[in-house]
């Protein structure tokens, strides 16, 4: 079940700046890229969780059981102060990549 | 790094509250989309069924994390216990593939502390390579330095430390009896000097014990004492005198050789007559040549009897390393090593076939998304487990190996090394390294090939469609092929070897020693000053010694045969014209008239010593006298030494006698023999006594001997029994031989079981082939033949590279044959034939299994 690497990474960087913004839970964080992408992204939610807790495994993310309402507990992320780290370098390395590729299909 | 490994432990102990946590999590996520699709106005059912959907499956989400969460070592964990599970379903071969590693790795690790203890450490002293024996040599013969120089080495910066050992035999009382054991004299600080000593009773030497003070080897105290414990104190009689016991030696240590059973502590200035041997310590930070120079210069200052001798060592590892040992284990081993890997040759084609029978199970796990890679590592380590479970096995086999070698093979292999064979941690990791090394022989091949799948595999119904994959019957034949080769190879050496054997214990030894009562008498100079006065006192002891009942001849010599007297080496040329100069080693002996009657030593040409006859006249062996003078009579003829650079006459030949074969029939160890004629008595002389039917009790002569002058000693009196000289030498070819021949039984017998397997195998999976064969037609006898031909091909193929490698390999193994030729062709048709029955034997079954086949059951079984 290998994914292409780029789109490998390419969620958990999103995943990571929705983090940013505020901790959230995976429904929260899925909705949330819909509404942010304008309904041009919508990832299939079988590998947002995955995403999710192979950051936490590398310790981007940390997260915690919470009670919410309707009687059940959910999954907080939170982003660590290394997942802020990553997530700044992660972006300006996807700028450059954006970058070039544009250059590219714009030029001659 | 160790966050990461506290995180890891972490997540193995919270396995099953994370899991539920994660169906939490999931839940909280479905239940959250369904609202959503609820509140856009879906039914309750259709919002359900979206929400489902869109997390792409809840067991694949599950799978997906679960993937990403899962540690390495978890997911080992789990093929692992797969593989157990597996293992267990079939008990029959995984016991038979556990019990055949257990058995590779097992002689592997006997053999391992076998060649450890013979040739990679045979000393277990501290710092072996320092000590050595220190002789003064004087190009033509050799002496050890007296107490004087020995003194001056002590506080010399060329030795750390300078002692001295000599042996002997005395006689012990023991409950009234007199019974003979190995003695050695040696000066006090010998046991700090080897270093690593320690006594089980007691203590060991301290300087103030010279001249009374005994230590005893375990092994007398344990016959001899019954294991006295309050020997430690006791007065013992040793030779007439009483010694004390000071403390008891382990059974473990053995110097200065394998039988000492008493260590006497004596000073310096030892027994006028003996001449010991020196051994020293060199001091580790004076290279070696430098300090043999400086000892050489402090002899000579301190003694001026050794002005033209200079120092040379020999290492005290070299007297325990024995030729015979250097040539015969290093081929053990390697027939070790081939066993080892016939018997992982088996294991692998038996895993072969158990993979390739679980096609159906593999291709499922491929479906459900295992890779190739994931199979192989699956396969892999089933193969692992049972190497481990062959190690723990095989650990259990090397360890009662080893103890049942201790007590069948003794003098043969354990004695003669001062290390004792025994199982540590050294062996332990070589175990391991020959688990490993199993593993991945008998596992890497049936993995790769087992897991190789056919695309359609899994659709089809029936298990047993087709024959084998390609793969696998290549494979497997070449196994055998390998295995049948490797028998074959075995076979062969041990054939030879055994055939050596029986040669070597049938052999004419050429002398009959047996019987004859031997002794070393000391006449000393204070009591007989002078040559008249020796040769007189000696006639009287001649006189006494013949009045005894049952004598028959008496012999005044130096040098007992057959364990020789002096080695006369250096260059030999004889008067022969054009003759070259040989550079040999030649066992002398000066024997008095009776001598040649005495030892039953045939004379071949010429005539024995007579008195007229001038000093210069030499009996010479057969062996010799075909070296010097081969073609020509030797009778009459002269023979020329080099002495200090010119060859000088050395002696004419009167007579030409049997050779006398000591240690063995091999002609590097053997060596020839030059007889001079006994003249005069000097201090120190040998007696030979020859009787019918027995010779008189040793303590009877002895007395009798020390009655006639008080200062007379008597030392190495004995009864020689032929078989103790010569025990050693058969017993190792005999050794060699069983061993090998052990080794080419297990080979055989493991190829064969190889083939019948294998066979078996192909027949089981071959039967619809069979019973449409036998529906189209054909015979009982063609089916038959159908399996003949394949177990037959594979074993004529394994033959003829058996036979090529047998052939190179004997030609090696020349040095360990006595009196076979490697083109012996009843060795050869032997194995041939040997090996063709086994391949018959091997076939026969499944061939009839082929032939019964049942139509009727095969086709209900589509």
């Amino acid at each position: 079940m290998a994914r292409p690497d780029l789109l490998h990474g390419t969620l958990d960087l999103l995943v990571l700046r929705i983090l940013a913004l505020g901790p959230n839970h995976g429904w929260g964080i899925s909705n949330r890229l819909q509404q942010m992408s304008k309904d041009g992204l919508t990832t299939s939610q079988g590998s947002l969780y995955p995403s999710l807790h192979r950051l936490e495994t590398q310790g981007f993310v940390a997260s915690e059981m919470r009670a919410s309402d309707n009687n059940r507990r959910a999954r907080v992320y939170t982003i660590t102060p290394v997942g802020r780290r990553r997530l700044a370098t992660e972006t300006e390395n996807w700028e450059q990549f954006a970058l070039s590729v544009k250059r590219i299909l714009n030029g001659t | 790094m160790f966050a990461w490994l506290a995180a890891c432990l972490r997540k193995v102990f919270t396995r099953r509250r994370a899991e539920s946590e994660l169906d939490e999590e999931l839940q909280y996520h479905i239940e959250m989309e369904t609202r959503a699709h609820l509140a856009r106005g879906l039914s309750a059912a259709e919002a359900r069924r979206l929400a489902l959907g869109s997390l792409g499956g809840v067991t694949q989400a599950t799978e997906s994390v679960r993937a990403v969460r899962t540690l390495w070592v978890e997911s080992v964990w789990q093929d692992v216990r797969h593989a157990c599970r597996v293992l267990r379903r079939r008990p029959a071969v995984s016991v038979a593939a556990v019990s055949m590693l257990a058995l590779g790795i097992g002689i592997t690790t006997a053999m391992f502390t076998v060649v450890d203890a013979l040739i990679l450490r045979p000393v277990p002293f501290h710092a072996s390579d320092q000590l050595a024996y220190v002789l003064m040599f004087s190009g033509r013969q050799g002496r050890n330095p007296g107490p004087d120089v020995l003194r001056a080495w002590q506080h010399s910066p060329a030795f750390a430390n300078a002692e001295s050992a000599d042996t002997g035999t005395a006689g012990i009382s023991v409950d009234g009896i007199v019974v003979a054991r190995r003695i050695s004299h040696v000066t006090p600080g010998v046991f700090d000097m080897l270093g690593s000593v320690r006594p089980i009773l007691g203590r060991l030497f301290v300087a103030s014990d010279t001249g009374n003070g005994i230590l005893l080897s375990e092994d007398a105290w344990r016959n001899l004492f019954h294991a006295d414990s309050a020997i430690v104190g006791r007065a013992v009689t040793i030779d007439g005198t009483p010694q004390v016991v000071v403390g008891v030696l382990p059974a473990e240590f053995r110097f200065p050789s394998w039988n000492t059973a008493i260590w006497q502590a004596v000073s310096l200035e030892s027994p006028p007559a003996s001449s010991p041997s020196r051994i020293v310590r060199f001091a580790s930070n004076v290279p070696r040549l430098d300090a043999l120079r400086v000892a050489t210069d402090t002899a000579r200052a301190a003694d001026p009897t050794v002005a033209q001798f200079s120092a040379q060592a020999r290492p005290l590892v070299d007297e325990f390393l024995d030729p015979y040992y250097k040539r015969a284990v290093p081929v053990l081993a390697s027939g070790v090593v081939l066993v080892f890997f016939v018997l992982c040759a088996n294991v692998s084609s038996l895993l072969l076939a158990r993979l390739t029978a679980r096609q159906r199970e593999f291709s499922m796990r491929s479906a459900l998304g295992a890779s190739r890679g994931r199979l192989i590592r699956q396969a892999f380590v089933e193969s692992c487990v049972l190497g481990a479970l062959g190690a723990i096995a095989g650990i259990a086999i090397g360890w009662t190996l080893v103890s049942l070698s201790r007590s069948f093979l003794p003098g043969a292999f354990l004695l003669r090394t001062l290390n004792p064979v025994d199982i540590d941690l050294r062996t332990l990791v070589v175990t391991s390294v020959a688990g490993v090394v199993a593993t991945l022989a008998a596992g890497l091949v049936p993995a790769w090939i087992g897991t190789r799948l056919a695309p359609d595999a899994s659709l089809r119904v029936t298990e047993r469609g087709g024959t084998e994959t390609r793969g696998a019957r290549a494979a497997t034949r070449a196994l055998l092929v390998g295995e049948i080769a490797l028998a074959c190879t075995l076979l062969v050496v041990a054939t030879l070897l055994v055939r050596s054997f029986i040669n070597l214990s049938s052999a004419d030894r050429g002398l009959d020693a047996n019987g004859k009562l031997v002794a070393m008498i000391w006449l000393p100079k204070p009591a007989f000053p002078d040559p008249a006065a020796r040769a007189a006192g000696a006639r009287r002891i001649e006189d006494e010694v013949r009045a005894l009942p049952g004598v028959q001849h008496v012999a005044w010599s130096y040098g007992l045969p057959p364990e020789g007297g002096w080695t006369q080496s250096g260059k030999w040329q004889s008067d022969a014209p054009g003759a070259a100069v040989i550079q040999m080693d030649v066992d002398g002996y000066t024997v008095g008239p009776e001598f040649f009657a005495l030892y039953g030593i045939a004379l071949a040409r010429g005539r024995m010593f007579e008195p007229a006859d001038a000093q210069g006249s030499v009996v010479v062996s057969e062996r010799l006298a075909r070296l010097l003078w081969p073609g020509l009579d030797p009778i009459g003829r002269t023979f020329s030494l080099e002495d200090r650079g010119t060859m000088r006459v050395a002696g004419q030949v009167i007579g030409i006698v049997k050779e006398t074969h000591f240690p063995s029939l091999d002609a590097k160890l053997d060596k020839p023999q030059l007889y001079r004629r006994f003249s005069a008595v000097q201090v120190p002389a040998m007696l030979s006594i020859a009787c019918a039917p027995t010779c008189p009790k040793v303590d009877v002569v002895r007395q009798l001997v020390m009655a006639i002058h008080p200062s007379i000693r008597v030392s190495d009196i004995r009864i020689q029994v032929l078989e103790d000289v010569y025990f050693e030498q058969l017993a190792r070819p005999r050794a060699t031989a069983a061993l090998s021949f052990a080794f080419a039984a297990i080979a055989l017998l493991a190829s064969a079981g190889g083939l019948f397997s294998v066979l078996s195998y192909a027949v089981a999976r071959r039967k619809r082939e069979f019973g449409i064969r036998t529906a189209l037609g054909a015979s009982p006898n063609d089916i038959r033949q159908l399996v003949f031909r394949d177990g037959v091909g594979v074993a004529s193929t394994g033959l003829v590279i058996g036979t090529a490698t047998a052939w190179l390999l004997a030609r090696a193994l020349t040095a360990l044959q006595y009196g076979v030729a490697v083109t012996d062709p009843i060795t050869w048709g032997a194995v041939v034939g040997l090996l063709a029955l086994t391949t018959v034997a091997a076939c026969w079954r499944p061939a009839r299994q082929a032939t019964r086949a049942e139509l009727v059951v095969l086709l209900r079984e589509e």
